[in-house]
């Protein structure tokens, strides 16, 4: 029997998913497990949509079907935890599994804590990320980077600080730092990103650390919950997936790897908050960029933080409609909503038609915060500064005023 | 437990609105579309949308949808099937034109359709009736740009696509407000000025685009020849023109030369310092690359291909064209407008711009329709709004497909007195428009996410349109509308099933178009036309290496400017010009119908100038009376600084608003109407 905390290696024993199975296959083998058991009733996943950059969201309930799902897809930059929000009604109908990477974990505890979804009824299995890279960027830096024909690539990873591609008739690496040096790799907030192994997660599953005989053959996996020692021990028990005590030597190298790619990110937050400038300078540039905004709503849209049902930008006391360049307090009213539980998943900025870095600046904001008042969002259940904020009188004066502003639903969801 | 778990399924497809064709995922559950998710893959927005694309889901399944055809009997439209529809179609048309001939008819295709629509409609009605009387509303928008650039360059369409401008040293965006009308095209520009590249902008108006720009020139409405002849005779004067290019590449030079001989000084007309005339005239022909992007700003005016053409002038006369980061790029307006003239809904061209008047050309398409020789037309047929004009007489049954004229086209209240003149109108949209009152029979259409098929995008590249959802009700899918048509006429050649059918009979009579297979267009990348055959990658930059004329040669043309038809005067002072807000499309059938954009702007407005309202007494958000010779609309004041004085800013998407006002004069080479300028009236409402 596990339990929490413990570190495994882990593979598949099962026939049809060690076919396709990459690293041994371990969380296709625990998803399967997961159906079977009932564990779930659905598992969120991502498959190849028209090629190896195209990543899109699949539902799966029957096992069979797992074998569609893409393995690692690096250059798929879905957000999956407000997918559940927006269209299966949270997990009120569905008990979900689903593949996370770090800014996923995070989605899902910040939309729990504003009761969008219930952790206890999803199974998160964390996966390793040290970044992803937007689907039209990474072909326009293999074609120039690379000197490949995108479209003849058909695989590609991140290991040991490489960007590699297979394609036929060979293979090539590029060190990330250096695409990034020239204006390609990861996405902005990926490179800030300090999320690299989702303990938050039931299980947080890669392959850092994997070495000796099992290298390249089996899943490392570590226990971070009740929840996920079940799964595995579950999974054990049902004789499709076999696991053994990791290698100490790999263990330790599973820490560099982490610390190593933590100190990368801390390098690029001090990069990119220094480059905002101070005081007065950063909110001038802050003013200057967002006066391009042409009010298309999709950083709300897309934002795991917002959930009300009546967003307050749309109130025409705060915010004038229908006009350009939007009145700042558009932008005002994201980050007093937002920035204390932001938790630097990039999809405002990806999405962002007037390329405003808005991920940049919510997550500088963020940071600030952190260090004020030692909030940090995304690990666990703790609610944001804002949930304490003078509850009862807040709640008393929205009952008087019949507001619809955001306190509202934090504690009590208004049903669509 | 778990009875019924929800299903997610993404259909990657094109935005329905504007001529940029973002790519953007339908999210379909239980046959209906229940959001847009973006479509990172698209390399044309990488998953961006603006207000427009992201809610385009929302009008799909609208209650008022049309679901059955509807047939006129006394005052009242009675629900109809479709057999009795087709029989009362068939027979009105067939009569007409037996009894009157082809002339007697009038098809009006849209630009909001997929291809496959656009290029049955005009193969129905030339096979059918043997017609030219075939247009499509790219008349009211680039008619000028492919009249003009047709002179030109031997081509009407954009030169470079949209992403190029990164690679320019300097974007100038002339009467185009792309921030708000083409939005994700304004991202590249966005992107262009992050790289520091840099962008000026001319308009009339302190625009959101002219925001963006490094430089913002303002200049009086409709003076676009002056500035340009202007700034030629600087570039000559200084001898900064590229003289090789002229040489090698052009002919006309001389005529250009002396034309603008005349110009310069232009203050007088365009209201710009002649010195700030040579700085930007030194900054344009001292780019390495510069790229020109124009919109309606220089085409909808009765100088429209004139404006055009001086745009080509400008590119010609500095080398900017045939390489990357140059060009003359109109922003088309509509998803389709590039789409439904390349699939031939025009009066004197097949799909591909195959002339009519040619014989050869002629016997080739009677070959691949299957047609008698000799007889297909070789007449030019009537324009869109003059087949509006010719309604009654000798136009007696007309066609329109999803289109509003009532709304779209100016002087509505002519529109509604001509349209009232025919005997016969068939209406096919997706909702009760305006101009469906004024028709016999109404058909209900099926809406971009109910069909497969193609839009062209204004950068040539053809995007696919996937089905996501069935079409509601007993609605159908246009193509097939004309299919059975067609089959119940005793037509052969339209039996169509799919709309790759369609596309595949256009592939096989359209030379240009010969390559682009849908199975090409299966990657998001897709291909831009021209593609002559299969192993042909496309064209993205037209006019490399020579021009796409007879003789491989450009065409200097020696323009003189002329006034707008009608100017403001002592009775009607201000000058009004039209335009778009980026909350709407068009006359809103669509837009109107998701919830936010009706919330962003549910009223039209009009921009007036602040000292222009002081006089008038005029206070912000005030409503206003505005009086045209043609008509009046009451609206509400916006008083900015934005406008200079006496000139006022209108959208056009509102019913009984910008075109009660607008003039319908035509520019008398592309027949466009002047909807850009007009002179008005403006009163204040006193109360009661």
């Amino acid at each position: 029997m596990t339990k929490k905390g413990d570190m495994l290696y882990a593979w598949t024993t099962d026939a049809e998913i060690q076919k396709k199975a990459e690293l041994g296959g371990a969380v296709t083998a625990l998803w399967k497990y997961a159906l079977e058991s009932k564990a779930v009733d659905a598992i969120l996943a991502v498959t190849k949509g028209v090629d190896l950059y195209d990543a899109k969201p699949v539902i799966i309930t029957d096992p069979k079907d797992l074998a569609k799902t893409a393995g690692s897809l690096h250059c798929g930059t879905l957000l999956m935890p407000k997918l559940i929000k927006k269209y299966l009604g949270g997990t009120k109908h569905t008990k979900i599994g689903v593949t996370v990477k770090g800014c996923d974990a995070m989605a899902f505890y910040e939309l729990a804590k504003r009761k969008q979804l219930d952790l206890d009824r999803i199974i998160m299995i964390g996966v390793n990320c040290g970044g992803s890279v937007s689907p039209v960027i990474a072909r326009k830096m293999i074609a120039e980077k690379y000197g490949v024909d995108p479209n003849v690539v058909h695989k590609e990873e991140i290991d040991k600080g490489q960007f590699i591609i297979e394609y036929e008739g060979g293979h090539k690496g590029i060190s990330v730092d250096e695409l990034e040096e020239a204006g390609f790799g990861r996405r902005s907030n990926c490179r800030r990103c300090k999320m690299k192994i989702p303990r938050q997660a039931d299980l947080a599953c890669g392959n850092w650390g994997v070495i000796g005989p099992k290298a390249g053959k089996a899943t490392f996996v570590e226990v971070c919950s009740e929840k996920g020692a079940a799964l595995l021990d579950g999974a054990v028990k049902k004789g499709i997936l076999a696991t053994e005590a990791p290698n100490p030597k790999g263990i330790e190298i599973r820490g560099k790897v982490e610390g190593a790619m933590l100190k990368l990110g801390d390098k690029w937050r001090k990069k990119d908050f220094e480059g905002l400038g101070d005081g007065k300078d950063r909110l001038n540039k802050i003013m200057s960029e967002t006066s391009r905004c042409i009010k298309c709503y999709q950083c709300i849209d897309q934002c795991p933080i917002c959930y009300c049902v009546d967003c307050t930008t749309k109130n025409p006391v705060y915010v004038p409609p229908g006009e350009l360049p939007v009145n700042f307090m558009f932008h005002l009213i994201r980050y007093a909503h937002i920035a204390d539980s932001c938790v630097n998943c990039g999809q405002c900025e990806e999405v962002c038609p007037a390329e405003i870095p808005n991920a940049l600046f919510m997550h500088a904001q963020q940071v600030e915060l952190e260090k004020m008042f030692g909030h940090v969002p995304g690990l666990d259940m703790e609610l944001p500064l804002h949930a304490f904020v003078e509850e009862k009188a807040e709640r008393a004066r929205l009952a008087n005023t019949h507001s619809d502003m955001i306190y509202e639903n934090v504690f009590n969801p208004v049903p669509k | 437990m778990s009875a019924e778990i929800p299903t997610l399924t993404y259909v990657p497809t094109t935005c329905p609105y504007c001529g940029v064709g973002c790519g953007l995922n339908l999210v379909v559950q239980d046959g209906k579309c229940v959001g847009v998710e973006p479509y990172k893959r698209s390399p044309i927005n990488e998953g961006k949308l603006c207000p427009k694309g992201a809610t385009c889901w929302e009008f799909v399944h609208s209650p008022d949808r049309l679901t059955t055809p509807l047939i006129k009997k006394g005052d009242k439209f009675e629900k109809a099937s479709w057999d009795e529809a087709f029989d009362l179609i068939a027979k009105k048309f067939k009569e007409t034109s037996d009894k009157l001939g082809p002339k007697s008819l009038g098809f009006q295709v849209s630009c909001r359709t997929v291809n496959e629509d656009c290029y049955a409609m005009q193969k129905w009605a030339r096979v059918a009736f043997k017609t030219n009387n075939i247009d499509n509303c790219a008349r009211i928008c680039h008619g000028p740009s492919v009249a003009g650039l047709s002179l030109c360059f031997g081509s009407g369409a954009a030169t470079n696509p949209f992403e190029d401008v990164l690679n320019s040293d300097l974007i100038v965006l002339w009467g185009s407000n792309a921030v708000e009308a083409h939005p994700l095209a304004a991202r590249r520009v966005i992107q262009a000025k992050k790289k520091g590249i840099k962008v000026v902008v001319l308009d009339p108006r302190y625009s959101p685009t002219a925001r963006l720009a490094d430089k913002w020139i303002r200049f009086n409405p409709s003076t676009h020849i002056a500035l340009a002849n202007s700034m030629m005779y600087w570039i000559i004067r200084e001898g900064l023109e590229d003289k090789e290019f002229v040489k090698k590449r052009t002919k006309g030079f001389e005529d250009l030369k002396k034309t603008v001989e005349k110009y310069a000084d232009v203050e007088s007309i365009t209201g710009v310092p002649t010195e700030k005339v040579k700085e930007f005239a030194r900054e344009y022909a001292n780019a390495k690359s510069a790229v020109i992007i124009y919109c309606l700003g220089i085409t909808e005016l009765t100088t429209g291909t004139d404006n055009v053409r001086s745009m080509g002038n400008l590119s010609m006369l500095t080398g900017n064209i045939g390489r990357p980061g140059t060009g003359v790029n109109p922003l088309r307006g509509q998803n389709n407008v590039q789409g439904a003239c390349d699939m031939g809904a025009y009066p004197n061209v097949y799909s591909g711009y195959q002339k009519c008047e040619v014989a050869d050309i002629r016997a080739s398409m009677e070959k691949s329709w299957g047609m008698p020789a000799g007889s297909l037309p070789d007449w030019y047929g009537v324009t869109l709004t003059e087949q509006i004009n010719q309604c009654g007489d000798p136009i007696k049954a007309m066609y329109i497909l999803g289109l509003n004229p009532v709304v779209s086209y100016p002087d509505s209240n002519h529109v509604k007195a001509s349209l009232e003149k025919l005997d016969f109108l068939v209406v096919q949209d997706i909702f009760w428009t305006e101009t469906c009152e004024f028709a016999d029979v109404v058909l209900p259409g099926a809406c971009f996410a109910e069909k497969d098929g193609t839009f062209t995008s204004g950068e040539r590249r053809v995007n696919r349109v996937r089905k996501a959802v069935d079409a509601p009700g007993e609605s159908k899918i246009d193509y097939l509308v004309f299919a059975e048509l067609a089959q119940r006429m005793g037509l052969k050649g339209f039996d169509w099933k799919t709309g790759k059918d369609v596309w595949d009979d256009m592939r096989a009579c359209t030379p240009s178009m010969r390559g682009v297979t849908y199975e090409k267009m299966e990657k998001p990348e897709s291909v831009h036309w021209p593609c002559p055959a299969e192993d042909h990658p496309g064209t993205p930059i037209l006019h490399c290496e020579k021009f796409a004329c007879a003789d491989g040669l450009g065409n200097f043309f020696g323009i003189e400017y002329r006034p707008p038809a009608e100017v403001a005067d002592k009775d009607y002072p201000y000058t009004l010009m039209t335009g778009r807000v980026i909350f709407h499309y068009h006359t809103r059938t669509q837009t109107d119908r998701c919830e936010v954009l009706h919330y962003e702007v549910p009223e039209s407005y009009i921009q007036i100038n602040t000292q222009d309202a002081k006089e008038l007494g005029i206070k912000n958000g005030e409503k206003i009376k505005v009086r045209s010779r043609r008509g009046e609309t009451i609206t509400k004041a916006r008083v900015t600084d934005d406008l200079a004085p006496k000139v006022l800013y209108m959208a056009m998407h509102f019913d009984k608003g910008a075109n009660n006002l607008t003039n319908t004069a035509l520019d008398p080479l592309s027949k466009m109407p002047e909807l850009k300028h007009c002179a008005v009236a403006v009163e204040k409402i006193r109360e009661a």
